[in-house]
């Protein structure tokens, strides 16, 4: 009874149109933090907590709008760049970064869980080899944890994490792999029925 | 499961949602782009794009859940006020519960079952609005919905707050809320998903982003990756395919009923300027949406020219939080400090 409408178009601004576009109207901005803060935020709370996440996060956009004249427009998504400063800002709360990993270490099953229901069983799972996870990126270098995270935790691509980063793609794949041989080796440790199948 | 899927897991369990105070930020973002460059434009809440997507979304949910209401009023399906002792009515704030069944889409011997439970409250002021989404696992105690006066306690036996709505309707569920939380729910709204792909149609198509690719033959759908609009048809595929995606689990499902839901109520918010299309979902919603009867027209109208006025900023969105059950893996605890400190603040009109 309802006749169906054709679908709106898609198209939409893309991430660099609004960069150049504050090169001249600088409030144009503010469109970068509607489409990405959000989603900062829950990366940031992930590595920091919600404590330190909110700052951090106005702070991302600070420095981003500070560069913004220095943004590449050949990359139409800004989540690279944005990342990649999110990145260096939260190397300056490693401590923090790393009492978060270690007191999960501690404590299986304390700490608050705020979680949306279709992610709990994957959580029922991953309860029990938390002490050995958390251990594992407590212990990874700073360098290669922030690849192993941009990926896992950013869903970035390799490509995407080597923009953030400023390394090569190669590098990306290296660091990766190291940290995920560390990873695995803690879980294995702990829990041989989730060694690699 | 493997080492990243491992660490997902575990970092969807350390995530949070970001609270409404992440727009000041964006306000000293705009201070910022303010203080530079050429002469500055006049200030203030009117001064700004209010395209603000992500806040604006959630005044939208709660608008839409009140606006789909009216249409169904005309009908007469009503639900049931709920019996016994009630949390006291504290101030001028509004708490709309609203419950998403799965309706004639179950099959004929199951009855409606809950699966996606908000709670929308409106400040008394009317300036903030926050939507707290309720996990239908969550294990509540089973308090009496029906007859005589609840409030019995004792060592209660608990079931999920999802299958209330299956022992007796809304009215049970929003009893059982009550007795959670301690919150006065003002209304009522309960959403047939029967009537899903109608509505989806009518918004003119939502959009979504696929992290993967679907091809679920169960539910006869193909999408590929990537962000794009879903027609009605498409949309019931993707919010009912279960095998092809994630786990697998009936969960996994949930969750992506839950956003999606979210997504539309989104869109239908963006509708208060489009009246013919809003006039089209009206009329998609009126076959799949009961309300309490105090939620009237002049209610109605009152609180959407009350969220009228709101500034973005003003908007939150938490969900209950919960843990992986003890006693039962396929329930969900409620992490009890945190879960009562976020009802208080719900009670008391602080959030």
């Amino acid at each position: 009874m309802v006749p169906t409408m054709t679908a709106p178009p898609t198209t939409g601004t893309c991430d660099h149109d609004l960069v150049r576009e504050s090169w001249t109207r600088p409030e144009a901005f503010s469109a970068l933090f509607d489409r990405y803060a959000d989603m900062l935020y829950r990366y940031v709370s992930r590595r920091l907590g919600p404590e330190v996440a909110e700052d951090l996060v106005g702070e991302t956009f600070l420095v981003a709008f500070d560069r913004r004249r220095r943004y590449d427009l050949a990359y139409t998504d800004a989540r690279p760049w944005l990342f990649g400063i999110v990145t260096k800002l939260v190397s300056r709360h490693h401590r923090t970064e790393a009492a978060r990993y270690r007191a999960l270490q501690r404590s299986p099953g304390e700490g608050v869980v705020e979680s949306p229901a279709d992610r709990v069983a994957a959580e029922v799972t991953a309860l029990a080899c938390r002490p050995a996870l958390a251990g594992a990126l407590a212990g990874l270098p700073a360098r290669d944890r922030d690849v192993l995270l941009l990926i896992a935790w950013g869903d970035l691509s390799y490509e995407e994490a080597a923009r953030s980063l400023g390394i090569p793609v190669g590098t990306v794949r290296s660091r990766l792999n190291r940290a995920r041989r560390k990873v695995r080796a803690a879980l294995g440790e702990t829990n041989p029925m989730h060694e690699e199948e | 499961m493997d080492d990243l899927t491992m660490l997902r897991a575990l970092g969807d369990e350390l995530e949070h949602e970001p609270p409404a105070t992440l727009a000041n930020q964006r306000r000293r973002l705009l201070d910022a782009s303010n203080g530079t460059g050429r002469p500055r434009r006049p200030r203030g809440p009117r001064g700004l794009s209010v395209r603000g997507m992500a806040m604006l979304g959630l005044a939208a949910a709660a608008t839409a859940a009140v606006l789909v209401a009216p249409a169904v009023l005309l009908r007469g399906h009503e639900v049931a006020t709920p019996v016994g002792a009630r949390p006291v009515k504290a101030n001028e704030a509004i708490n709309v519960l609203v419950a998403g069944t799965d309706g004639q889409m179950g099959s004929g011997r199951n009855p409606a079952r809950a699966d996606v439970l908000l709670l929308v409250h409106l400040s008394a002021d009317r300036g903030r609005v926050t939507v707290v989404s309720v996990p239908r696992d969550l294990a509540v105690p089973v308090v009496p919905c029906a007859g005589s006066a609840g409030g019995a306690s004792g060592p209660a036996k608990t079931e999920r707050i999802g299958a209330s709505f299956a022992d007796g309707g809304m009215a049970c569920l929003w009893k059982r809320v009550e007795v959670l939380t301690g919150i006065r729910v003002d209304h009522a709204v309960e959403v047939d998903f029967s009537g899903f792909k109608d509505m989806v149609d009518a918004l003119g198509g939502v959009e979504v982003t696929l992290p993967t690719p679907i091809d679920d033959p169960r539910a006869k759908v193909r999408l590929p990756k990537g962000r794009q609009v879903l027609d009605g048809g498409q949309a019931l595929g993707y919010v009912r395919a279960r095998y092809s995606l994630g786990d697998g689990s009936d969960l996994g499902r949930i969750g992506r009923q839950q956003r999606f839901v979210e997504a539309m109520l989104r869109k239908a918010g963006g509708l208060m300027s489009d009246p013919a299309r809003l006039a089209a979902f009206l009329g998609a919603a009126a076959k799949s949406v009961k309300a309490d009867s105090k939620l009237d027209l002049p209610t109605l109208r009152a609180i959407a020219e009350s969220l009228d006025g709101t500034v973005p900023g003003s908007f939150g969105s938490f969900r209950v939080p919960v843990r992986p059950s003890a006693s039962d893996p396929g329930m969900l605890d409620w992490d009890r400090p945190a879960a009562q400190r976020l009802f208080a603040k719900v009670r008391d009109d602080t959030l």
